[in-house]
């Protein structure tokens, strides 16, 4: 496996861990990361705090922990609504507030959990010292927040200040105390009322904004290279919480497409006469079929996998016990009526009782739903094994199974956008490309039949342009209509949705932004539970639940393992 | 044994000198102990609420159902007020196989002056039935809903019991009480926890009086009770260290209500822990005997981060550990 798999694969360990842990200490049930953004549901949560974003390449397993801590107080701790009424209008002083608050909760990590309290400071010490290391100090206006930053906590927690930075402080915070003493001595006093410490929080935040702009003027006199490098960073701090901090995801949030938000959401298909649905053994001639496939069970025969013992692991995370009929014969249970008149013939005989006997059933349907667009192509063969092994395994499970496909028809929106073109082009067509949907194994065809139609996964001019959003409804719609109990819908994918010709017609994140409403919508409802299998890429901004898995060169069960942890994940 | 089938309760004791509670109310109580009289456990705390709805049960005749997570002490507490009030009490454990004719009485043989003779033999019903004695039904939902309605009659207050193998009606004693105890509330097997619980009719839980709800207890409370049963933790260390095991208790709850956890610990898992601390004088390894090893292993390591937040320190299976 290469680094940087391995280490995105850590990445998602710690991020799983954290939203366990946000959730355990906040009792939130429905709250996790999409990419870094904790969500609640579909919705992001506000920016918070600067020390609450930590980057993945820099800052170590501690830090997340404390991030994740601080997060979970203060959703614990911090009352939302009430936040949202004494948070004051100017965006400097919101910043201050916003992050004296945070100070706040993470002052009242209860005396039974040390731990949290060490990883607190943990975070807020690594914090500190990325801010005074990347020079952001330097400057007048740095060098002012940081120390407002540093008293404030040591203040409000009682620990002190970061050692490192101590001295650098002194001047600062003489000239400081004599203006924000008292609210300071206050914060300490008030830290578990969020009204009143609100007052002394408004009063800082007032004053240090009011020192922030003076010394803005002053800096511009001495402008130089490295400071004017600082002053941006700080700047862009700012900007980052103004862009994030209201919930207003208007314009520049990335992956929306504001064609659908405008238009509330109604996505639009510009034709759908050249739409298909096909059956993949229709796909190619029998002889080429027959070779893929042949080309498929080698490559199952190399993996050395044991579909045995995946079959058996999937029955236990799938089937539930049901009662099943009865057991004559039996020395004790309920007395079994048929058997009386034999107690007359013969007395000695003692096996009367019938006992209810209990089996697993799996009341389950899976569907696997492959994405065929263009890149896919390379990772055909991996994925075409471990697809098919599992189709084998469920059904030996008892579990019903699908393996479903998507491209499209043509490049660059074939005759759909062709048509489009003669109509005069309207604005906003919507989708722009001939949908093809591929059935390589129907839920009522057992694994044996759909063998041959695997091997069409091999053929290498399927592969497209993808257009997920639609697949995945129509593989969701698909699954609703069987009538098993439980639905896995389970997308093999390797990126975002893609078709030139769409975004082009439409705008740039038409597409995804279909997907995500699509998933989030069948999330909601709860009918059919999505997973999606990233094929070396995160796929959690658009699915829930989602596992990157290294498909190309592993070797053995690893990818059966993280795939049936997936499905362990989606049960609950 | 004795007869206390004419026994009555003869005096009335203060709730708030019994319990602890504030509360005017007095209660009768029997001045003798009979054989079915549980023991008195001297440390065992009451929860106010639960215990004025069982009281109730005792006071004025009313159907107690105590509903609750397992190792919250739900029988636990109807005895020990039981035992409080000198009252006769019997437990029965509901399973799949408790069949009608276990409750009601049977046909059997017995000897008789030497001669086999078949005769009709009481159930359990029927005989704490004719005595006052407050019969507890545990695991209420784990009985078949269908059995379940041979005691349809007797959980109105002035309900008869027929007998129709003899053809005799039983009146209920004026002092004959019913309580029962079930995980779920009839619901069945809702999150995977309660394997074997049926859905009841509800026909039959609407005739339950009183439903009280036994939940996990606050973390003040959890910890006295862990004091309670490890007096060598009630030192101040002991303090400390016990009220780090009740916040990972806390957040294993709440792991398990967010669906993160597939089992969670109960006040009775604190207090194994608590025992298995004195035993193996190591916070750590008690934690892993005593609940770590009943997780999955996949969710071990989320444990373990609960672990480090309340002890500030790094077990076994913790990722920290795994990647260096």
């Amino acid at each position: 496996m290469s680094d940087t798999q391995q280490r995105i694969r850590q990445q998602q360990r710690v991020t799983e861990l954290c939203a366990g842990m946000v959730r355990a200490v906040s009792g939130e049930g429905n709250l996790h990361f999409r990419g870094p953004r904790l969500h609640r549901g579909q919705e992001p949560l506000p920016w918070f705090a600067p020390h609450l974003h930590p980057s993945a390449d820099s800052d170590d397993f501690g830090s997340f922990r404390g991030v994740a801590d601080g997060l979970g107080l203060r959703l614990a701790r911090s009352n939302a609504a009430l936040h949202a009424t004494l948070t004051p209008e100017d965006p400097t002083e919101r910043f201050i507030f916003e992050m004296l608050e945070q100070f706040r909760v993470e002052a009242l990590a209860p005396d039974a959990m040390p731990g949290m309290t060490r990883n607190l400071r943990h975070r807020h010490i690594q914090w500190s010292l990325d801010f005074h290391h990347s020079g952001m100090t330097d400057t007048a206006r740095g060098l002012l927040i940081y120390a407002v930053a540093q008293i404030c906590r040591a203040r409000v927690t009682g620990q002190q200040v970061v050692e490192e930075t101590e001295d650098m402080l002194e001047a600062t915070r003489f000239g400081l105390s004599p203006l924000i003493g008292h609210a300071l001595a206050g914060l300490r006093r008030d830290r578990a009322d969020q009204t009143a410490y609100a007052a002394h929080a408004r009063d800082i935040a007032h004053t240090v904004a009011g020192l922030l702009a003076d010394a803005g003027d002053e800096g511009d006199a001495e402008r130089n290279g490295k400071q004017a490098d600082a002053r941006r960073a700080l700047f862009s701090l700012l900007a980052d919480m103004d862009a994030e901090v209201g919930e207003a995801f208007t314009a520049a949030q990335a992956g929306r497409s504001q064609l659908l938000d405008s238009a509330s959401g109604a996505y639009r298909i510009f034709t759908t006469a050249y739409d298909s649905v096909h059956d993949a053994a229709t796909l190619a001639r029998k002889e080429v079929l027959a070779s893929h496939r042949e080309r498929i069970d080698r490559r199952i025969a190399d993996q050395g996998v044991n579909v045995a013992r995946l079959a058996r692991q999937l029955r236990a995370l799938l089937s539930e016990p049901a009662r099943d009929g009865w057991d004559g014969g039996q020395e004790d249970g309920h007395i079994d009526g048929r058997r009386l008149a034999q107690l007359v013939a013969s007395p000695t005989e003692r096996r009367l009782f019938r006992q209810e006997r209990q089996s697993s059933v799996a009341d389950c349907a899976v569907t696997f739903l492959i994405d065929c667009s263009g890149s896919m192509k390379a990772h055909a063969e991996s994925v075409a094994m471990v697809v098919d092994v599992f189709a084998r395994a469920l059904e030996q499970a008892g579990v019903t199974s699908e393996v479903l496909g998507y491209t499209t028809g043509a490049w660059n929106g074939g005759r759909a956008r062709r048509e489009w073109q003669r109509a005069g082009r309207p604005s906003h067509p919507g989708r722009l490309n001939e949908r093809c949907h591929i059935v390589f194994k129907g839920a009522e065809t057992p694994w044996r039949r759909a063998r041959q139609a695997m091997g069409a996964l091999l053929k290498a001019d399927l592969f497209r342009e993808g257009i997920d959003g639609e697949a995945v409804e129509w593989a969701c719609a698909r699954l609703l209509a069987r009538e098993e109990s439980r639905k896995l819908l389970l997308v093999v994918s390797d990126g975002s949705p893609m078709d030139s010709a769409t975004e082009l017609a439409n705008d740039a994140h038409y597409l995804e932004h279909h997907l995500r409403d699509v998933v989030a919508r069948h999330e909601q409802g709860g009918r059919v539970q999505i997973g999606g299998i990233g094929v070396g890429l995160d796929l959690s901004p658009y699915y829930r639940c989602s596992q990157i898995v290294d498909i190309a060169d592993s070797t053995g069960n690893t990818v059966f393992a993280e795939l049936t942890g997936l499905i362990a994940r989606l049960r609950r | 044994m004795t007869d206390i089938t004419a026994s009555t309760p003869d005096r009335l004791l203060s709730v708030r000198e019994l319990f602890g509670i504030d509360s005017d109310l007095r209660v009768p109580a029997f001045a003798e102990r009979s054989e079915h009289v549980p023991d008195i456990d001297s440390v065992y705390r009451f929860q106010p609420d639960v215990t004025l709805a069982i009281l109730a049960g005792f006071m004025r005749d009313r159907r107690v159902m105590v509903q609750g997570l397992h190792g919250t002490g739900k029988s636990t507490h109807i005895e020990q007020i039981a035992a409080r009030l000198n009252w006769p009490c019997v437990r029965v454990n509901l399973d799949g196989h408790i069949s009608r004719l276990d409750l009601v009485g049977k046909d059997a043989v017995v000897l008789r002056d030497g001669q086999q003779v078949t005769e009709f033999q009481e159930g359990i019903v029927p005989w704490a039935l004719q005595r006052p004695v407050a019969l507890i039904f545990d695991e209420y939902d784990a009985g078949r809903p269908d059995v379940m309605f041979v005691i349809q009659r007797i959980l109105e207050r002035d309900g008869q019991f027929t007998l129709m193998d003899q053809n005799r009606v039983l009146r209920p004693h004026a002092f004959f009480r019913l309580f029962a105890t079930a995980n779920t509330v009839g619901l069945g097997n809702l999150n995977g926890l309660y394997h074997g619980a049926q859905r009841l009719n509800h026909a039959q839980i609407d005739r339950w009086n009183i439903v009280a709800s036994l939940d996990y207890l606050a973390a003040a409370e959890e910890l006295a009770i862990v004091q309670a049963r490890v007096p060598a933790l009630a030192d101040e260390a002991g303090t400390k260290l016990v009220r780090s095991m009740v916040a990972v208790a806390d957040l294993t709850r709440k792991g398990f209500a967010a669906g993160d956890l597939s089992t969670l610990m109960s006040p009775r898992t604190v207090i194994t822990w608590a025992e298995n601390v004195e035993i193996f004088k190591d916070v750590a390894l008690a934690f892993r005997l005593s609940f770590v090893n009943k997780c999955d292993e996949a969710e071990r390591p989320l444990v373990a981060e609960y672990f480090q937040r309340c002890f500030d320190l790094e077990l076994k299976e913790s990722h920290r550990l795994a990647v260096s």
